[in-house]
């Protein structure tokens, strides 16, 4: 437990001191947000959560790249390549929750009639998973470039895709759409269930993927073998 | 510059100039005295450290050369038949390599040869075709490039990898910056990796690579970057480490340190060194 908090403290030092970064990361649910203020408040409300998905995501892809050189390092100094995952996994959350309250009080304060405990479920969700998400999407994708351009992806299918459309399930972030429906439309609960059910279901197995993609990247190669370490 | 300040900078120059620890310790000890006793500046009694090094040594003959006889200790790396292909072209051919404890082995060869690849798969970070390594003991490596975090400063990797190592933060801290003072460097507090020069950061990699005392040190060209009298204090800790009893594979391209280490792996092919 130890090393992992050592390494979620320094991993949470390092995206801080990113301050433009940070800024970017911070305004863009904004923009999100304001895109949509004028006309449609409920679809502000569903631009801002997939804003934040999206921030994070970008933020883990890019610190995941980042940890890429010296990772192997720490794996020979001692720590096994779960402390690293989760100890990164901690700070992306960390910082997840600092970006969602703000816009999450934005919504208490600027929108009226909508269930707002159901948004702050969207808002959990959507820092449990796209953490995992953007630290995947670095493990498999070694170049920053590509990564970014399936993020984009990504979330453009997610803003244009009819939620009801079967294929968009495969969306990590299609909880935030049936959520929101409930939370906006006040429809009934099983947009909960099916949004809640999805949310958890993506954020489990892409945890579970970024920590087997990690266990392979640095495993203890065959050839080498320790004697009385 | 006053007199403490004189008398580190003497020490330093003297190791650089090949003086061994014995006289150093003598002569520093001579001109604290003296310098004590006389009141004076050191610099008008002796003038600059660099300078009455120079004269000391040469006083001497120049540095001592002769490699100090010593036991080998137990085996702590064993590679081999290691050998490594890329899209084909065989880059290491059954490569056999046995360092023990006290022994400093020097990976030699042209660029292309497979020196860094073979470091690889010694700290198991490359897979080889075929061929096996053993490691008595834990396993400290310094890349020759890479290895640090870009937002961190020196004390926060310190306290990185020593985490890893089992290091409370202030005691991976001390012994930290007790390496970066062996290589002329105190690491200023708040300055980030990237904002440190290429030869500072390669004195970051390489005091991390020690950091928790590891058996066996693997150093691939870690002096990049280096000026001379830093790449002279490099020489001195690897060859007070080998007196500490670890294991010390490095690859180089520089061969003037060469009768200085104990073993020497050449990986030139017959067919390179023909051309």
């Amino acid at each position: 437990m130890t090393r992992t908090l050592v390494v979620a403290e320094t991993a949470l030092r390092e995206l801080v001191r990113r301050r433009s970064v940070l800024v970017i990361l911070l305004l863009l649910p904004l923009a999100f947000y304001l895109s949509r203020r004028g006309d449609h408040l409920g679809q502000s409300i569903r631009f801002v959560c997939l804003g934040v998905g999206w921030a994070l995501s970008t933020a883990a892809l890019f610190a995941g790249s980042a940890a890429r050189g010296i990772e192997p390092r720490l794996r020979l100094s001692g720590y096994r390549s779960l402390h690293l995952v989760l100890g990164r996994l901690l700070a992306l959350w960390t910082v997840g929750v600092g970006l969602s309250v703000p816009y999450f009080v934005l919504i208490l304060v600027d929108q009226r009639d909508v269930r707002y405990g159901a948004i702050a479920l969207i808002m959990a969700l959507m820092v449990a998973v796209a953490a995992p998400f953007g630290l995947l999407l670095s493990a498999v994708l070694p170049r920053e470039l590509e990564g970014t351009l399936v993020l984009l992806t990504v979330v453009g299918l997610q803003m244009v895709m009819d939620p009801a459309d079967t294929a968009s399930r495969a969306l990590p972030f299609w909880f935030s759409r049936e959520i929101g429906t409930y939370a906006i439309d006040h429809t009934d609960g099983g947009y909960l269930t099916r949004g809640l059910t999805q949310g958890i279901a993506f954020a489990v197995v892409l945890t579970l993927l970024v920590v087997a993609a990690s266990a392979v990247r640095l495993r203890q190669r065959r050839h080498l073998r320790f004697v009385g370490a | 510059m006053n007199h403490n300040a004189w008398l580190a900078a003497l020490t330093g120059e003297l190791r650089r100039h090949g003086v061994g620890p014995d006289l150093t310790g003598h002569v520093v000890a001579e001109a604290a005295t003296h310098l004590t006793e006389s009141g004076e500046h050191p610099l008008r009694v002796f003038g600059p450290p660099d300078a009455y090094a120079r004269a000391v040594a040469d006083s001497l003959g120049g540095p001592d050369r002769r490699p100090p006889h010593r036991r080998p200790g137990p085996v702590r790396l064993a590679a081999q038949g290691i050998t490594k292909r890329y899209r084909g072209r065989t880059v290491l051919d059954r490569v056999d390599l046995t360092v023990r404890a006290g022994e400093i082995a020097a990976v030699v060869g042209a660029n292309g040869s497979g020196k860094s690849t073979f470091l690889r798969i010694c700290a198991g970070l490359v897979s080889p075709d075929a061929g096996t390594v053993r490691v008595h003991g834990a396993l400290g490596y310094c890349p020759q490039d890479g290895g640090t975090a870009e937002f961190l400063d020196a004390d926060e990797h310190f306290a990185l990898v020593g985490g890893g190592r089992g290091l409370t933060r202030d005691t991976a801290r001390r012994a930290g910056r007790a390496g970066a003072a062996a290589l002329d460097w105190s690491p200023p507090a708040g300055t980030q990796a990237r904002h440190l020069s290429g030869g500072t950061r390669q004195k970051l990699n390489l005091v991390l690579a020690r950091l928790g005392e590891p058996e066996v040190l693997l150093l691939d060209e870690p002096y990049q970057g280096f000026d001379r009298g830093t790449y002279l204090d490099f020489w001195h800790e690897v060859w007070r480490w080998r007196d500490a009893g670890k294991a010390i594979v490095v690859v180089t391209h520089l061969l003037n340190q060469l009768d200085r280490v104990d073993l020497v792996l050449d990986l030139t092919t017959p067919r390179e060194r023909a051309a």
